[in-house]
């Protein structure tokens, strides 16, 4: 298995629960920007499952050196990779804040996810899950930075899904809604509406295993973000959403 | 949005409730930050203690320091994260023959929590508290720095950390040794107690059992106070086993765990409903004494099969007392305090009665001190302080403690034990609520 962005809850937890159900992979790619917290999980599954990982050094704000993925070889790739950014009125006119939300949720990940694609159409088998958001679903004034660069990236995986078919690849895209991850702590989030990154594994290891295209983490979201979308626009730009 | 920390927070007994910055995070660095940024710090692990503990004006939960480091499988050593919980050790540890040497009655408390409080279980009288068979710690200081604490290495640190309530700073990563077992069993035995003197005469007889601990029927009056059941068990052989246990010794069946839906409204819980429960509890074992085998959860955590049992007594939460009477007087002590809450009324479900042994001296802030610990769930109501007073009294009177991390309103005097924990950094609502009160 290969992750993109390992030091996310919802990877970490998604790792744990396919060791947990019993999946077993010959080594686990843990490609990450934080060496040190990733060790500390790669040890953790070793400890745990006795599962072998390898911690491979990736920023996507650096220049990529793609030999280092050369040796990688595997049936599944997660991506977890997100940025939040700044949603705040500063944060929009803040120039930075803005290609960061949108090199590391779009521009700079696309390439990476491509590299592992082809290797994937080669071996003619394999899956992807890459997780979106349901800010992609429809730009709001709370976060549409994050949020048009999360629609790019679902048009994307919704491409590569149609392109990779008859490759016998499949693509999967995750809608998490909210979750109670280092992202979103501190944010006042309802309860109801979020899940915690190892009921967020669950559900998504369940759609992998259904072989599902796209998946929200709790079905509610599919509802809320069917209606969000169909609200009319000339209302829907005046709520404050 | 912006994040703010700013939360409700609670532990056990949802009493008290407070609103205070709770932040949560992997990275040692973040932590040091945290630490750096705040003039009142305190760890909180899983919340599993009753009252306010693990309360203060800036929360530093463990929850995120959750990974394991190594686990010596021919050793039994297990190294790992503070916030990793007893259940996580446990499910890894069993199927490899392994348990925890000691265990409070929940497995769902952080490894952090456990040696914070020093907690003790069933087996305190043959092994002891938490605390003896932790190797060494990693705590994280005034300063930020992270030290190494042993027996060897920064021994006062070690010590005063153990049982030190989270005051004395945050643990992050801890090492211990595990025990080994043959079975996922337990091989138990329970027999009817009649009165105080037949239980105390039993806890007696029963010192050579490894685990032994009594449920006490508390409403009861007259000369059937004490009536009660005690419970001894050992881990079971393979040999022991019953056959169809024999081939998966180390293995149990996955069991339904309900949980407790929403908060029960006040009323559900009365005296009577009380009652209604320890008779029903206690005239379920109709002969005098069964003997049987047991998986260790049904054995040592059968509170835990009811995900947040706690949500039972309603909004206004609960308490859980208890204290601990030095044996020369102990049986007396037990008389009065169980006395004065049948006549009270104010009934408790949960009773349990335990025989401690020697105080480690080393582990100086560790509460358990030889004699009987008797453990009582309170529904908060306008009635209770006055209960809670006329049983410190008691307690007071008998030369008596109170275990602090279930304590959220006893008198200070039998709470302020601790030696050596004084830091201006690390300060929880209770220790302030302590200091106060003096
Ligand atoms: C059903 C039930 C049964 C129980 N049975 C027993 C029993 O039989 N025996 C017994 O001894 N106890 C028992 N307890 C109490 C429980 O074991 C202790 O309160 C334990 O400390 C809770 O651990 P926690 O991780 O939830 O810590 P918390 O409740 O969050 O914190 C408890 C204390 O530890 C400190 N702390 C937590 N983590 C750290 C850290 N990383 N570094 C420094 N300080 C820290 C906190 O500041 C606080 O003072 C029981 C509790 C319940 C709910």
């Amino acid at each position: 298995m290969i992750v993109l962005g390992s030091t996310s809850e919802v990877a970490q937890a998604f790792v744990e629960e396919a060791l947990n159900k019993g999946e077993k992979f010959e080594k686990i790619y843990l490609l990450t920007s934080n060496r040190e917290t990733t060790e500390r999980f790669a040890r953790h599954i070793d400890v745990k499952f006795l599962q072998q990982a390898e911690v491979i050094e990736l920023d996507l704000m650096k220049e990529i050196d793609y030999t280092r993925f050369e040796k990688i070889s595997s049936g599944l790739l997660f991506c977890a990779t997100g940025y939040l950014g700044e949603g705040t009125e500063e944060g929009l006119y803040d120039n930075k804040n803005t290609e960061r939300i949108i090199d590391i949720n779009y521009s700079k990940l696309v390439p990476v996810m491509n590299y592992f694609a082809h290797k994937f159409e080669s071996r003619r088998s394999g899956t992807i899950i890459g997780l979106s958001s349901v800010a992609g679903d429809r730009g709001r004034q709370s976060n549409f930075i994050y949020g048009s660069a999360k629609a790019a990236f679902t048009a994307y995986l919704s491409g590569l899904r149609n392109y990779l078919f008859d490759k016998k690849v499949h693509v999967m895209t995750v809608k998490p809604g909210f979750m109670a991850t280092k992202m979103t702590e501190g944010l006042p989030l309802n309860p109801k509406l979020t899940a915690t990154p190892k009921q967020a594994a669950a559900s998504i290891f369940a759609a992998y295993k259904k072989q599902k295209n796209v998946a929200y983490v709790l079905p509610i979201w599919g509802i809320i973000m069917m209606i969000i979308r169909n609200i009319p626009e000339f209302i829907f730009k005046k709520l404050k959403l | 949005m912006k994040p703010n920390f700013i939360q409700k927070v609670t532990n056990w007994g949802n009493y008290p409730i407070v609103e205070k910055e709770m932040k949560s995070d992997d990275s040692f660095r973040k932590i040091k930050e945290f630490i750096r940024d705040h003039n009142e710090v305190i760890a909180r692990g899983n919340g599993r203690c009753y009252g306010d503990a693990s309360l203060g004006e800036h929360i530093f939960s463990t929850k995120k320091l959750n990974k394991f480091i190594s686990f010596d499988r021919l050793n039994g050593v297990i190294e790992c994260e503070s916030g990793v919980l007893l259940s996580d050790v446990l499910e890894i540890s069993v199927p490899q023959g392994y348990f925890l040497y000691v265990t409070p009655g929940t497995k769902f408390v952080s490894v952090g929590g456990a040696i914070a409080s020093d907690v003790h279980g069933k087996n305190h009288h043959a092994e002891g508290c938490f605390s003896e068979y932790v190797i060494e710690f990693k705590l994280m200081v005034e300063n930020g720095e992270i030290i190494t604490c042993s027996r060897e290495e920064n021994a006062d640190k070690f010590w005063s950390a153990i049982g030190g309530m989270g005051l004395t700073g945050i643990i992050l990563t801890a090492k211990f040794k595990l025990k080994n077992i043959e079975s996922a069993y337990i091989r138990q035995e329970s027999i009817k107690a009649e009165n105080l003197d037949e239980i105390f005469r039993l806890f007696d007889e029963s010192e050579s059992w490894t685990y032994t601990v009594a449920w006490i029927d508390c409403l009861q009056k007259g000369k059937n106070i004490g009536r009660s059941i005690l419970m001894r068990g050992e881990h079971a052989f393979q040999h022991e086993l019953p056959q169809n246990l024999r081939e998966k010794p180390l293995r149990l069946k996955k069991k339904f765990e309900p949980t407790v839906p929403f908060y029960f409204p006040g009323f559900v819980l009365n005296a009577l409903t009380v009652k209604l429960f320890n008779l029903l509890y206690f005239n379920k074992q109709r002969k005098k004494e069964i003997n049987n085998f047991t998986d260790y959860e049904t054995f040592f955590y059968p509170l835990d099969a009811v995900h947040e049992w706690n949500r039972i007594y309603g909004k206004s939460g609960f308490i859980q007392y208890q204290m601990v009477i030095p044996k020369e007087t102990g049986k007396e002590g037990m008389r009065k305090i169980l006395e004065t809450i049948a006549h009270s009324g104010n009934g408790s479900f949960l009773a349990v009665l335990k025989l401690f042994g020697r105080h480690n001296p080393e582990a100086y802030n560790s509460f358990p001190v030889e004699g009987y610990t008797l453990a009582l769930d309170f529904k908060v109501n306008s009635k209770l302080k006055k209960l809670v007073d006329q049983l410190d009294q008691i307690v007071e009177e008998f030369g008596g403690r109170i275990y602090l991390t279930k304590d959220s309103m006893s008198r200070s005097s039998l709470t302020n034990y601790l030696r050596n924990t004084e830091s201006s950094k690390f300060v929880s609502l209770q220790h302030k609520r302590i200091l106060n009160n003096k």
